[in-house]
């Protein structure tokens, strides 16, 4: 039995579904693109540049369908899926990645533990009513005890018991809880992102302070590339007119803060004891001698210098 | 800047969990809006992209007074980055095609990539000439069906300025990351490639002097899947439209620090790592009968520890020193 037929058949049609270039055609199968990356002939471009395009388009999308048709595929009510590798080509993305949420006090607590979330359904079978109704919400399951028409009640229970009163607040009571719980887990995420502000913020001011720390004050240090400007703080002045009550209450809380600023008062002594600047007064009288030598003259005591004599 | 919203009902609060960043991101919509003059050719090269960009395309109707590329309008005395973020942030969109046409610089389209709602990157291109889809008599593509995209020339892989053209292309039209495909479902491609390189450009530099660049030419294909006899179907292409040959222009790098971030991708989950997503998969490979084919590499046994038929001659005890003296030796004649 003579094959050669068939097998230069299926050669040829092998053939119609290859490409063959110099250089292999890069495929992207993630994002469904293909790089050529062989330089385009000049000739082919001149003569019939429509053509010329068409031909090279044709050998790239080949070899992508090549690349798509041997991926596996899974069955879909549509029909087969092919499925897609990651994509190889970076490309920016158009948001930042979500940061990752603080976990709840449970999420920690079952992180700990190990324990697997399980799907709670939003409804459940009602034996009663033979359908499925709501687990909270509008007629939901967990009002049944006090939408109930009768309900027992123990022999020893109190006179103004009133038993829908009682599984209507213990309901009110599990919410309320679980509103707290909420609050809390909020308010520890919102703690969290504060220390994370915080340690931020003392990172930053430690650089400033370090880059305004050596001789020339940062003026003639290395500039790293990308380093921003060290922006000082702006000076504000108080607008030239303003009422007469700004005024008065401005320099009110000046003198005030004067007042009760000791140790500046103990450096600029009050002005009836300023009239004679009693350190001037010493080192005049002394000659420059200064006070213990001024005490020693004044009584009379010879000094070291006149036991020589 | 826009004012931050609370959500009031749970209808709102959805629309704005939509927006949210995301770790796999849907498709980029883009916004498609005109300067102080458009003109004929770029407004109809605008209405031809949006068709192809369905339905993830938005269309500003009125003219705004903006210039991408300087940095401060003295006629409204902001910039046009303050408007991209403004339109960006309304209508959740990342990308603009910004059409304009000055006597300077004729015809221009001006591509805008953005990132957390800041403008990443601009590529401004001149129209050179420009066929409609309308004036192509010829079946069309549906609107939402991902195309195929094609890059000819070397220059998409070494000049930085045509790489960042296919990279602000392959985001406009194909920068969804999607798990899988139905193969039928593939409709068109659209194909870009240049003129042959002159042999005077630089592939190092990114100069504004264009004058060198190649032109580039966009087209675009409707897929004919014939069969081949074999499992991969033999394609056929025909012209759908548009097609654009293009010059390029002025264009804006990205800020290295910005486009570090937005290169930043989502880490791995266990699961992938153990489908061997992430990781290289050695010896195991796919072959054409789409089996999965595994090369096992055993170790060099160690012959001396088989057991081998027991026999009172070959057992040690008195005759142990004897026998390890001989051993090295029996070895040698053996190998």
């Amino acid at each position: 039995m003579d094959v050669s037929d068939i097998l230069a058949s299926h050669a040829a049609k092998h053939q119609a579904v290859t490409v063959e270039k110099e250089t292999p055609i890069i495929v992207d199968a993630g994002f469904l693109t293909v790089t050529d990356p062989n330089p385009i002939e000049e000739e082919t471009y001149n003569s019939n540049l429509e053509e010329h395009l068409q031909s090279l388009a044709r050998d790239g999308v080949q070899t992508l369908l090549a690349k798509l048709f041997s991926l596996p595929t899974t069955s879909s009510p549509d029909g087969p899926l092919a499925q897609l590798p990651p994509p190889t080509t970076q490309l920016p993305r158009a948001k930042p990645l979500p940061k990752p949420k603080p976990l709840t006090k449970w999420e920690q607590f079952a992180k700990a533990k190990g324990i697997q979330k399980t799907k709670r359904e939003k409804k459940v079978w009602d034996e009663e009513r033979q359908e499925w109704v709501n687990r909270w919400g509008k007629d939901g399951k967990n009002k049944q005890l006090e939408e109930q028409w009768a309900t027992e009640v123990k022999l020893n229970a109190d006179a103004d018991h009133d038993p829908r009163k009682a599984a209507r607040d213990a309901r009110k009571a599990r919410v309320a809880k679980n509103e707290k719980q909420r609050l809390g887990n909020v308010a520890r995420a919102e703690q969290a992102a504060e220390a994370r502000g915080a340690r931020k913020n003392e990172i930053d001011r430690n650089l400033a302070q370090s880059r305004i720390s050596t001789a020339s004050m940062g003026k003639f240090d290395k500039k790293l590339e990308g380093e921003k400007k060290l922006r000082g703080i702006k000076r504000k002045f108080e607008p030239n007119e303003k009422s007469v009550k700004d005024e008065a209450k401005a320099s009110l809380a000046l003198l005030s803060r004067m007042d009760s600023d000791a140790k500046k008062m103990r450096k600029n002594p009050t002005s009836e004891e300023s009239v004679l600047n009693v350190r001037k007064a010493v080192r005049f009288a002394s000659k420059g001698e200064g006070g213990v030598a001024l005490g020693r003259k004044s009584t009379g005591k010879p000094g070291k210098t006149g036991k020589r004599k | 800047m826009l004012r931050v919203v609370k959500p009031k009902n749970a209808r709102s609060k959805r629309a704005l969990e939509a927006r949210e960043p995301k770790e796999i991101e849907d498709a980029r919509t883009a916004i498609f809006v005109k300067g102080t003059h458009a003109g004929e050719v770029v407004n109809n090269v605008m209405k031809d992209l949006m068709a192809l960009k369905r339905p993830d395309a938005i269309s500003f109707a009125k003219k705004n007074v903006i210039h991408p590329f300087e940095a401060t309008d003295a006629a409204s005395g902001s910039s046009a980055a303050q408007s991209f973020e403004f339109w960006s942030a309304k209508n959740d969109a990342s990308l603009f095609a910004f059409g304009h046409s000055t006597k300077k610089r004729p015809n221009g389209l001006t591509f805008v990539r953005m990132y957390d709602g800041k403008v990443l990157d601009m590529v401004e291109v001149g129209i050179e000439k420009f066929v409609s889809m309308n004036d192509i008599k010829s079946p069309k593509s549906t609107p939402g069906h991902k195309p195929l995209m094609h890059f000819a020339s070397e220059l998409f892989e070494t000049h930085p300025r045509l790489m960042q053209l296919k990279s602000i292309l392959m985001s406009f039209f194909n920068g969804e990351e999607i798990e899988s495909i139905y193969l039928t479902g593939i409709e068109h491609v659209i194909s870009v490639s240049c003129a042959p390189a002159p042999a005077t450009l630089n592939t190092a530099s990114t100069s504004e002097d264009t004058t060198s660049l190649p032109k580039v030419h966009i087209r675009a294909y409707t897929t004919k899947l014939l069969s081949s006899g074999t499992r991969i179907p033999r394609v056929e292409l025909v012209d759908m439209g548009p097609s654009i040959d293009l010059v390029l222009r002025r264009h804006a790098e990205p800020d290295a620090a910005m486009l570090k971030h937005a290169l930043k991708r989502p880490k791995l989950k266990k699961t992938d790592i153990e489908k061997g997503l992430g990781k290289k998969r050695k010896n195991m490979e796919v072959d054409e009968m789409g089996d999965l084919r595994g090369r096992v590499h055993v170790g060099k046994q160690d012959l001396h520890k088989l057991q081998t038929r027991k026999m009172k001659g070959l057992k040690g005890g008195a005759f142990d020193a004897e026998d390890s003296e001989d051993a090295p030796t029996k070895r040698r004649k053996t190998s």
